[in-house]
């Protein structure tokens, strides 16, 4: 039987795009869990905020096995800033890693993301999301930073709208 | 006086005329070594859980010590800390108190048992370490690059002073069990090599900084151990000469280099040139890296330092560290994995019987077990790590002799046909090919050192010889001959067999076999599928791959080279990577076309590769005669892939085991 390609790739995204849909709302069922048990006392957005530290700290040790240091500083912040962008697409973002103007900084600019709306529909507030992707990714440096002796930083520069404009992260070593 | 242990006369053997430097004395601190032979300290998780010595342990080194014909012959490093964060394999001895003693003592014994010299290693495990405790102990909390390995506490100076002194408790230990030689392990990653990289050595205080501060903890544990020792126990120690650690800032080679001069100063009396880490991303010691490739480096320490220099990486043949000797390069040669595959290397060198050998294929499975918490375990010598079981290890003649049939000349039936044979079978080897070696005779075409695979079946054909097998080659069994030869038992070991496709144009001639294709009798087009995910399938995408062809890898098994194991996969994957070759795993040749294939995946997707060329290399158990043999009352084993498709090291393996049975 021919392969009809339509009908594979079709077949394909849908699911692709239902998994990262299932992924972004299953997050967002169990942050409800975790506030259920938490109680009232907690704010949820610390709760939020240390959700992302676990999933960052996590993630940091994936990205050792491959850090390198032998295209030097300005390979070593590309390769960083695109391994850091490369995650936010694998969450169903469209995310670039684009050279700053000074040396060793990278932007990270996301121009599509799903998270804003997923959490709308669970009347999560588009600030945490920022936030958390923002902690998340500074949590991520952390082992990075130790790991390769280099004091790295990431902050928030502009957050997006739902589902429009653009997020801007900006990646650099303080030193 | 330097100080003799046993005198050895070296001059009536062969193997001293052939290789004279390495059967000549060396003078290392105040003590005479009769030769130039040392077996490395080699972890094999063969102690109590509790780091207490085990007859399998002791056993296992005795081998060793009789290969070393008088040489040096070390035990395992010992952690050296109750806390047990030193320890880095669960089998690991232990000497962090007294009641260890007894134990170092058996191995120390078993060793002189052999007229060898007995050298015991000092190896707390750092980074490596921790491995039943929740955090790892170093100069400053680098995390880990490798997920295996604990997190990582920063030792504070009380810690690293307690750190020194059962470095200088355990040699006190180490001299009273009676060996004659210690050793400070710095390698790959272990604490000493922790506190002396930059990498992991971050600290600001007088354990830090350059390369001196990063050293003077390892000065400190020298001059300590030297201390307590005899004026006549040499000490040496174990330094990375390279680190391979450019990619995240580790020493340079000139630091490490500075180093060496440093132990030098601070009184070692040998150092042991080794190289690499754990967590270093280049290959060091796999068979991809030819024979001899570091040897360069040993040159480079004597340039730096006087006192001898040892070595080992992949010195698997005595030519080269013969003429290095000779030629002022390297003092010591130096072995690990050599001796663990035949223990009696050197032995067999000496005594002029090289073709004797059971070569190591350095595929470093006995690694991959350790880190797997596994009793380590050789690819190649089924008798590893069995050396205190006498049914392994010294199999007996059989009770009845029987008439064997052995079917296929492979790896697997030679294995059991020498072992049969030398029990007192009268042992009939048949294989329909001309030349003995089965499939081996193709697969040692892959690249990246797999003609070493061949050392096998020269090992195997020489104990044959020795051992009286009668050999049919050219000869294909057939329910007849097994009627008319009647054997008391027949093994097949017949290999596997590869099924072809039934699928939608499964009879195109687009479909080669895996053996025409390596042996280079099929015509192989620009575009290729190799079928079978497993190591032929690799062995021969990468042999196509090299020839410029556009390869990709079918099959069905969720990742490639399951029958690979973990120490020497993540090489085929970058080999892979670096040859165009794309891997298809967890899928199925859906249908054949003229144009090339379609794949489908396990969960139902479909596309289609163009190809030229379908090379069939995924296997199966081959059952043929099993029904004949077995409607004649004939007892039958089978053997290796026959069996099921496994590797080379189950071929051998099953071989041995059968033979020693039979
Ligand atoms: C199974 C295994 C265990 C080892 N255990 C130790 C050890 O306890 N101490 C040490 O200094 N090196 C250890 N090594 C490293 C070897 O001594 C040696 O340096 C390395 O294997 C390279 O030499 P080769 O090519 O002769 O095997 C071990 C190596 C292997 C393969
Ligand atoms: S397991 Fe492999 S690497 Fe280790 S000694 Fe045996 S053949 Fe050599």
């Amino acid at each position: 039987m021919p392969v009809d390609a339509e009908k594979e790739i079709t077949r394909l995204y849908k699911a692709l795009h239902s998994a990262q849909d299932e992924i972004g709302k299953t997050y967002y069922r169990w942050r409800k869990v975790a506030l259920e048990f938490a109680g009232d006392n907690v704010k949820p957005l610390d709760v939020a905020l240390r959700a992302a530290e676990v999933f960052g700290k996590d993630i940091g040790k994936s990205f050792l096995p491959r850090m390198n240091w032998l295209k030097g500083e300005e390979g070593f912040m590309m390769i960083l800033g695109k391994a850091l962008a490369g995650l936010w697409i694998t969450d169903g973002g469209l995310a670039t890693a684009e050279k700053g103007e000074n040396p060793g900084e990278i932007f990270i600019k996301c121009t599509r993301d799903p998270w804003p709306t997923w959490a709308k529909e669970f009347g999560v507030s588009m600030e945490e999301v920022a936030l958390c992707r923002e902690r998340m990714y500074q949590s991520v440096l952390e082992d990075v930073s130790m790991f390769m002796n280099i004091p790295l930083k990431i902050e928030l520069e502009k957050a997006i709208s739902r589902g429009q404009g653009e997020t801007v992260m900006r990646l650099y070593k303080t030193e | 006086m330097p100080k003799t242990i046993f005198e050895w006369d070296y001059s009536d053997y062969p193997g001293a005329k052939t290789y004279p430097h390495l059967f000549k004395p060396i003078q290392i601190g105040n003590l005479i070594i009769p030769n130039r032979i040392k077996y490395t300290a080699t972890e094999e998780n063969l102690n109590g859980l509790d780091g207490f010595v085990t007859d399998q342990g002791a056993a296992y080194l005795a081998q060793r010590a009789k290969g070393v014909v008088g040489g040096l012959c070390f035990m395992q490093g010992v952690y050296m800390d109750e806390a047990r964060m030193g320890q880095g394999y669960v089998g690991q001895a232990a000497a962090w108190d007294d009641k260890f003693v007894p134990g170092l003592k058996r191995l120390a014994d078993a060793i002189h048992d052999a007229l060898a010299v007995a050298g015991i290693q000092l190896m707390d495990c750092g980074r490596v370490g921790a491995v039943d405790v929740e955090y790892g102990h170093g100069p400053s909390a680098v995390p880990q690059r490798l997920r295996i390995f604990r997190p990582m506490k920063e030792m504070t100076k009380d810690e690293i002073k307690a750190m020194i002194q059962q470095h200088v408790d355990a040699a006190k230990r180490g001299v009273e069990a009676g060996f004659d030689i210690m050793e400070i392990s710095g390698i790959v990653g272990y604490l000493v090599s922790n506190f002396v990289s930059s990498y992991t050595n971050r600290r600001t205080d007088e354990y830090g900084g350059d390369i001196r501060g990063r050293m003077q903890a390892v000065i400190e544990i020298i001059q300590g151990v030297k201390a307590v020792i005899p004026e006549d126990m040499p000490l040496g120690i174990r330094l990375c000469a390279e680190e391979l650690l450019d990619d995240v800032r580790g020493n340079t080679a000139e630091e490490s280099m500075e180093s060496y001069k440093i132990a030098e100063e601070a009184g070692v009396d040998y150092i042991s040139c080794t190289l690499g880490w754990q967590e270093s991303i280049y290959p060091v010691i796999s068979r991809d890296i030819p024979m001899g490739n570091w040897i360069h480096l040993a040159k480079r320490a004597k340039e730096h330092v006087k006192v001898p220099i040892s070595m080992a990486y992949r010195l698997f043949k005595p030519e080269l560290p013969n003429e290095k000797i000779g030629a002022g390069e390297l003092d010591i040669w130096e072995m690990c994995r050599p001796m663990i595959a035949d223990p009696l290397m050197p032995k067999k060198v000496l005594e002029g019987k090289e073709e004797e050998i059971r070569h190591c294929v350095a595929c470093n499975l006995c690694l991959a077990r350790l880190f797997r918490d596994a009793p380590m375990t050789c690819y190649i010598n089924p008798i590893c790590a069995h050396e205190a079981n006498a049914e392994f290890a010294d199999p007996q003649p059989a009770e009845e002799e029987k008439e064997i049939m052995i079917v296929g000349a492979g790896p697997a039936g030679l294995e059991c046909a020498y072992l049969a044979a030398r029990r007192g079978h009268e042992v009939h080897v048949y294989d329909k090919r001309a030349e003995i070696g089965g499939t081996l005779n193709e697969a040692r075409h892959a690249p990246y050192g797999d003609d070493e695979l061949w050392t096998c079946v020269e090992y195997q054909k020489v104990m044959c010889e020795k051992a009286g097998v009668n050999f049919h080659l050219g000869t294909e069994v057939t329910e007849e001959l097994i009627e008319e030869e009647m054997p008391d038992s027949v093994v097949l070991a017949t290999g596997p067999i590869y099924p072809g496709l039934a699928v939608p144009g499964g009879d195109s001639d687009k479909i080669v076999y895996l053996a025409d294709v390596m042996s280079g009798k099929a015509d192989v087009g620009k575009k290729v599928v190799v079928w079978g995910n497993r190591k032929p399938g690799i062995g021969c995408a990468l042999h196509l791959a090299k020839q410029g062809k556009k390869v990709t890898l079918v099959g069905k098994d969720k990742t490639a080279g399951f029958d690979v194991n973990p120490s020497f996969k993540w090489r085929y994957y970058i080999y892979m990577r670096q040859n165009g070759i794309v891997a298809y795993n967890d899928c199925v040749i859906e249908e054949i076309s003229d144009a090339g294939i379609v794949v489908k995946t396990y969960d139902g997707y479909r596309w289609p590769i163009n190809c030229d060329t379908i090379v069939l290399a995924q296997r199966e158990p081959n059952e043929s005669l099993k029904k004949a043999v077995q409607s004649e009352g004939i007892e039958l084993f089978v053997v290796g892939d026959a069996l099921i498709p496994r590797n080379l090291s189950s071929a051998v393996h099953d071989g041995y085991r059968i033979g020693m049975r039979i």
